[in-house]
């Protein structure tokens, strides 16, 4: 079996969320299949400027393809074109216009997939909302595979894509929520697998490594990816501040990832930068509690990781899918407001036995759900169905003038009135 | 005040979260919104911030007596019935004058209408005295109670966080009665220490020493560092800590390197902020 794998960046050292998934999938299926990667030379997911090489080369034992891509993104256009199809009514013209806009456009790679569409079983694509997606499954939607990692923003509500979502032989899903979401917006019904991914959990950790590295000496809670406004971090900020005003001997809250916001001056706050895996799993070992504050997630991995190594989540209930995988795995409690957050965090670190066997519940829905044996199996299980039956058919553009017709409600208005909440 | 129940090892994260949602109504009194919160936050502190929210119309009130021009009063003198302003007029009275005392005695009309003068003038004097005085009485008074409402404010405020307090340390402290494990005695290794951990009567200062030792080893093993997530995953699981997490001793186990280094930090779902 040959399969292709389809990513809008791809490099050893690349840690945004859905490229290191791809990357994780083609290594772990390249022990069932040979497995090619079919990719960019951008390395940032911003401006998608060529910065490696086009060409092939080989990452830990996978051949990778890269196709360069023909314009970078121009920002102010980009988010000229995302307010007229989020907020007001447009064509699906319009929808197209913003697919060019955020890229990574790059025709060489859509024509690669299209021209060798044969030498490959099946094709899989990540990221339903990038340029090499959205053409690519329609290039080849009968060998295509969507692992769509959606979440609940506006640009799921976009015309365009529920026809792509019909088309494709099979959605590998993040969570329940993910599937919930597009089910509802595109009607779908073909086959789906609710699979995520697992993660280089390492067999041994070391906490009082970490604390003597990092001279930690009281217990905390621990915040692991990047600090920025979209993960919710000025939200963290100020609840924990407020928290420990609250509490002056409670956790103490370490951080550890790049910054793009200012980290405020705060006795028990520590950032501890960008920090290589095995401290990081050393920190989450170490750690009473790790904190997600994200309100749009398709999967944390970092999450599945802390429960992996028997640590408690405290999540954002404002995410369905964090909310929902807390509920779940019975393994992690949610906040919607500071009042929450001060009653779970209290909780998790004050009745001891309950972060305890809430750790227990995630090591033990990690095994069950996420772990590698377990993920492979769904892949190949999604093949072999896939083999027997027959593929969609293929759902042609809207012609010249219904491409240009404004009858296209705001995305955002359709994101709005999809159901929300977690799926348990 | 309500504490959480978790009776058995298996927990219900929704349960729990009831519970919580619970207690926050509980500490709360009305369930309310948090932009209703917000909302009442703000007027608090508005009022609390604008001083035209304590004093009222106080000082306007005071300060617009004080501008107001002073009450009539009249001048009163011997001459004063007989004037006019009409030259002829004043004449044929003061020529008349004589015979009018004749009638009445004009002197004495005169002099209570001059003391009933002076009267007035008293009275409005101290009128403004007293206003003055109760002017500034009441701006001490209303100064005094902003006051007394900030520290009363600031009172409650140590008073949640003392009960905060010693709520955490009430629910520490349940947690680790829990932990504690009493062990029975049992039969010891001949030469061990009596079960008090004292030394045998015999031989007390070699003993004294040995229990010195042992003191010191018990010492040096309590890590400075040993936190609740430690302590859990030694005793309140239950259960030894599964081969990944070497209870208390970390340093002694063999770190597995893994070749698939993933990232330090994971990035959203499709490798961009939401937006």
């Amino acid at each position: 079996m040959k399969l292709a794998v389809v990513v809008q960046r791809y490099a050893a050292d690349i840690n945004g969320g859905a490229e290191l998934h791809a990357r994780y999938i083609a290594e772990r299926l390249s022990r069932h299949a040979t497995v090619e990667v079919l990719t960019t030379c951008a390395r940032d997911y911003v401006t998608w400027k060529n910065e490696l090489p086009a060409g092939e080369e080989t990452i830990n034992r996978v051949r990778v393809r890269r196709f360069p891509v023909v314009r970078p993104r121009d920002p102010h256009h980009f988010g000229t074109m995302s307010r007229r199809v989020f907020e007001r009514r447009h064509s699906i013209a319009d929808e197209l216009k913003w697919l060019d806009a955020e890229g990574p456009t790059a025709p060489a790679l859509v024509r690669y997939v299209r021209e060798h569409e044969g030498d490959y079983d099946y094709l899989l694509f990540f990221s339903y909302r990038y340029h090499h997606a959205w053409h690519g499954c329609r290039a080849v939607p009968g060998k295509a595979i969507l692992v769509p990692t959606a979440e609940r923003d506006p640009a799921i509500g976009l015309a365009i894509f529920p026809p792509v979502f019909r088309m494709v032989r099979a959605i590998m899903y993040n969570s329940h929520e993910e599937r919930a979401l597009i089910e509802h917006v595109s009607g779908r019904q073909g086959p789906g697998v609710i699979v995520g991914v697992g993660s280089a959990i390492p067999e041994r950790t070391h906490p009082n490594r970490f604390r003597k590295k990092f001279r930690i000496r009281r217990p905390f809670a621990l915040y692991i990816g990047r600090i920025d406004e979209n993960k919710g971090v000025p939200e963290l900020f100020s609840y924990f501040q407020r928290y420990a005003a609250m509490h002056p001997q409670g956790l103490d809250l370490v951080l550890i990832g790049s910054s793009v916001l200012p980290i405020p001056k705060h006795p028990r706050i520590r950032h501890l930068g960008f920090l290589p895996d095995e401290d990081k799993f050393d920190a989450l070992a170490a750690a009473d509690v790790l904190i997600m504050p994200s309100r749009y997630e398709s999967l944390s991995m970092v999450a599945l990781e802390a429960w992996a190594l028997g640590r408690p989540v405290l999540a954002n209930g404002h995410c369905d899918v964090l909310r929902g995988q807390c509920i779940r795995s019975n393994a992690g409690l949610y906040y919607e407001n500071f009042d929450e957050f001060a009653e779970a965090l209290y909780m998790l670190e004050a009745s001891g036995p309950v972060g305890g066997i809430l750790g227990r519940n995630g090591r033990e829905f990690y095994r069950r759900h996420y772990s590698w044996p377990v993920i492979e199996r769904k892949y190949l299980d999604m093949f072999e169905r896939l083999r027997r039956e027959p593929a969609a058919p293929i759902e042609p553009l809207p012609g010249f003038f219904a491409r240009r017709a404004r009858t296209q409600p705001p995305a955002a208005e359709i994101v709005a009135a999809a159901p929300a909440g977690a799926v348990v | 005040m309500s504490d959480f129940t978790v009776q058995s090892d298996s927990v219900d994260v929704e349960q729990i979260m009831r519970q919580i949602r619970a207690r926050i109504r509980e500490k709360r009194g009305v369930d309310y919104t948090e932009a209703e919160l917000q909302h009442l936050a703000q007027v608090k502190l508005e009022k609390f911030i604008d001083p035209r929210g304590i004093r009222s119309d106080l000082l306007q009130h005071f300060q617009r007596r004080q501008a107001e021009a002073p009450l009539p009063n009249y001048e009163f003198g011997a001459d004063s019935l007989f004037e006019s302003h009409r030259p002829l007029l004043r004449a044929i009275r003061n020529f008349f004058r004589p015979f009018l005392k004749l009638f009445f005695n004009a002197d004495r009309l005169s002099h209570a209408l001059h003391l009933q003068s002076r009267i007035n003038d008293e009275v409005v004097s101290r009128t403004r005295r007293v206003e003055d005085l109760a002017y500034e009485l009441l701006h001490n008074l209303t100064v005094e109670v902003t006051r007394l409402g900030i520290e009363v404010h600031n009172l409650k405020m140590r008073v949640e966080s003392l009960s905060a307090r010693l709520d955490f340390d009430e629910r520490r402290a349940k947690a680790f009665e829990g932990v504690v494990q009493y062990r029975t005695p049992g039969p010891r290794p001949a030469g061990d220490a009596t079960p008090d951990g004292g030394a045998p009567a015999a031989g007390e200062s070699t003993d004294d020493a040995g229990g010195e030792r042992r003191r010191r080893r018990r010492r040096r093993r309590r890590r400075p560092g040993a936190t609740l997530a430690e302590t859990q995953g030694q005793t309140w699981t239950g259960e030894a800590p599964e081969g990944d997490e070497p209870a208390g001793d970390d340093d002694r186990t063999d770190q597995q390197d893994s070749p698939e280094s993933g990232n330090g930090a994971a990035g959203n779902g499709n490798g961009e902020p939401g937006q």
